[in-house]
């Protein structure tokens, strides 16, 4: 055996242990979904039988359903929106880029660091005078534009080569078509890292959309699960079942966009 | 061209979302070409989501209908709390058939954020009409908000017929705010079938002082290896209920910290030492841990507010293997007794109601006044801290769980004898101290010097 090999070897049980440990939980969630309380909290490994009674108890003491359809509606409303504004911005931002707009870059940056409850309680004064109180549109707008996502994009744009751009003012193109039509296609991978980070920021929101949103008909997956643990008994085979649930759309879209999210990330070009 | 096809597609595509998110559920296919009117689209989103059936009663839209008979309500806990209130609801609906109340499911933590949210930018509009308030939190609510409440010392509320300690959490300045409900009646229960092994009854665990509990664990260990009590390391918890069963609390009655000279809370210190030194108190590291050491029988009993008999119930196989009794108590000290409290939670009616008569009458009637629904909640396990509900034949009852004992009655019983406990705003804060000092006098730092630290760390965060 060479020594390249041995150290492979050693490297496939590293990883091997490395791995187990993070997919635990994943399967700890699952075999949960399928066990009773009891049997959860006393450990259960194995898959139980409990998986149809767990979901008749979710679906009659709390509406699946609605939290689905509410929490889906917020999140694509809001990923397609955030993802106009903060391409469009940080795009701006890079390719006409000059000393005011990075200063105003800074200052965007350094709102980064300022935490959202602190901004909280004058964000609800604003949409309680807006009248806005309870609305989809105040669910969407603190988050619609986020310095991260534009900072994103600016940094993607950065390697979007300039000569494109010329090439297509001399084709005849202006400013907006070379957005729409040259940038957006070729930077398809940012935007697929853009929209995984973002849907799955809107999708596990809680604290705003449960300040803003005042009844139990706009109940989102993630106030949920917040419900079922605030009981004095926690039922944790519900429990389980319902994260599960909450984090299957989350999961589906990572697998879905996964090749394009590690491209985006590392900010290829192709 | 196909591009050119697609990217407009995309176009109509967000623009429609963006103006479906604007617009409300049914307007949208009207709304199509006012991109730039997207206030007052979500003005008609707020008016929209108001008349529907199932809006909070208290949008702006809904003042108009001051005479409404609905009230809305916050709390948590479906199998609980909600099902309560709804029961309560039915008893009141018998009498007044227009009346009607809608419960919003919502955690504590959430009515603690929204509360102060609303409370903070004043504007008190989003508030619903009734909130269930944690008794630990209330004086810190109503002393820091006193706006957002209503004052029923004069409601008709007969607040003689609750304990005194328990109606005490929601007493500010000498005004009644709050009505009672759950019960945080503190129980010690144990495995008698554990018990018996060591040679013991449940009865060698009634009355008796934390010295005699130490020595007593010290054989139920040795002879089955199993500890008396399990607890979540970095919790107040335990150290609380031995205080309050004291007569003491961390705060004098000018609400200043008083944990140096405080002897009572130095006494638990060492007693709570004493027992995890002994092996007889288990630390355990979260709360579902906690759980499962009952669960997993891997203890013989515990103590707590008589609400976590809901959970030692979850393990059915274990039925006739517990019993209830009071809890250990300390000999040496003036006010001590065998009971305590933790955790229970009264109804607070909120500046926001329009319909204030309505909403004290509908909790004078029901929560403070109705041994009937008392006797409706029961099934659920929501034990009443009302004292005449203890009488009633329902909860004479005994319980097969626990060996046809009939412990609804003890614990009201219990909750009776309870003495109070002085909360005031820093009470959250107070506890975290000492149970950061707990952790590190059973680490083996001195009792005085941690007292001290955490009154210092207290004051500090006073000012």
């Amino acid at each position: 055996m060479t020594k390249t090999k041995r150290l492979n070897v050693f490297m496939y049980i590293f990883l091997t242990i490395v791995s187990l440990i993070s997919v635990f939980p994943l399967y700890w969630m699952l075999i949960s979904a399928t066990n009773k309380s009891v049997d959860v909290s006393r450990g259960a490994m194995l898959p139980g039988t409990a998986l149809i009674d767990n979901w008749k108890a979710l679906i009659s003491q709390s509406s699946v359903g609605l939290a689905m359809v509410n929490s889906f509606k917020y999140a694509i409303i809001l990923t397609a929106c955030a993802l106009v504004i903060c391409s469009l911005a940080g795009y701006g931002f890079e390719i006409y880029h000059d000393k005011g707009k990075d200063a105003v870059m800074s200052v965007l940056l350094l709102g980064m660091m300022v935490p959202f409850v602190a901004t909280m309680i004058p964000l609800f004064r604003m949409f309680s005078a807006a009248k806005l109180l309870n609305t989809t549109i105040a669910v969407i707008f603190p988050t619609i534009s986020t310095p991260f996502l534009i900072m994103m994009f600016r940094q993607s744009a950065r390697s979007f080569p300039h000569d494109i751009i010329e090439a297509a003012r001399i084709d005849g193109l202006n400013e907006i078509q070379i957005f729409f039509r040259m940038f957006i296609p070729t930077m398809r991978s940012t935007y697929a890292a853009a929209m995984t980070i973002t849907f799955m920021n809107a999708w596990n929101n809680y604290l705003w959309p449960k300040v803003i949103l005042q009844d139990d008909v706009s109940i989102t997956m993630p106030m949920l699960v917040a419900n079922l643990t605030e009981g004095y008994v926690t039922d944790y085979g519900v429990l389980m079942l319902a994260v599960l649930l909450c984090s299957l759309p989350t999961v589906i879209i990572f697998f879905l966009l996964q090749k394009s999210f590690a491209e985006g990330i590392t900010g290829a070009v192709k | 061209m196909k591009r050119k096809i697609l990217s407009a597609l995309l176009c109509v595509a967000m623009t429609a979302t963006m103006l479906a998110g604007c617009g409300g559920e049914a307007k949208d296919s009207t709304d199509d070409k006012q991109e730039t009117t997207d206030d007052t689209a979500g003005d008609d989103a707020a008016t929209d989501d108001a008349a529907g059936d199932d809006a909070a009663g208290d949008d702006a839209a809904d003042d108009s209908a001051g005479g409404d008979q609905k009230l809305t309500v916050w709390c948590w806990d479906p199998a609980f709390n909600i099902f309560s209130m709804e029961e309560a609801g039915k008893v009141y609906q018998a009498d007044h058939p227009e009346f009607s109340v809608e419960v919003v499911e919502t955690p504590w933590d959430d009515i603690q954020t929204k509360l102060t949210t609303a409370a903070t930018s004043g504007d008190l509009s989003t508030m619903p009409d009734i909130i269930l308030m944690q008794d630990n939190a209330f004086q810190k609510n109503v002393i820091s908000y006193p706006e957002a409440f209503v004052d029923l010392t004069d409601s008709g509320v007969d607040f003689s017929q609750f304990s005194e300690a328990k109606t005490a959490y929601s007493v500010v300045e000498g005004k009644n705010y709050g009505v009672p409900f759950d019960n945080g009646a503190v129980i010690a229960a144990y495995r008698t079938d554990v018990l018996e092994q060591a040679g013991m009854k449940v009865d060698d665990f009634t009355d008796i002082t934390w010295d005699e509990y130490l020595e007593k664990g010290k054989t139920v260990l040795e002879k089955t290896g199993k500890p008396l009590l399990s607890c979540q390391a970095g919790e107040s918890d335990v150290i609380m209920m031995m205080l309050q069963s004291c007569g003491a609390s961390l705060f004098d009655d000018d609400g200043n910290p008083a944990l140096v000279g405080n002897d009572a809370l130095k006494k638990v210190m060492e007693t709570y030492a004493a027992l995890k030194e002994a092996g007889v108190l288990v630390e355990v590291n979260d709360w579902d841990q906690y759980i499962s050491t009952m669960t997993t029988e891997t203890v013989a009993g515990t103590i707590n507010g008589c609400w976590i008999m809901a959970s030692i119930k979850t393990a059915e196989d274990q039925s006739g293997k517990w019993a209830i009794t009071n809890m250990p108590k300390f000999k040496d000290l003036e006010n001590a007794t065998n009971f305590s409290n933790n955790g229970g939670s009264s109804w607070a009616i909120t500046a926001n109601c329009q319909n204030v008569d309505l909403a004290k009458d509908f909790l004078a009637s029901t929560f403070a006044g109705s041994v009937e629904l008392y006797e409706n909640i029961i099934s659920c396990g929501a034990l009443a801290t009302y004292l005449p509900a203890g009488d009633s034949d329902v909860y004479a009852q005994g319980d097969e769980f626990f060996g046809g004992d009939a412990v609804s009655a003890k614990i009201v019983e219990f909750a009776g004898k309870t003495p109070s406990n002085n909360t005031g705003v820093y009470y959250y804060e107070a506890r975290d101290a000492v149970a950061t000092a707990m952790q590190n006098i059973v680490g083996g730092a001195s009792v005085d010097d941690e007292l001290q630290l955490a009154q210092e760390t207290i004051e500090s965060q006073m000012q």
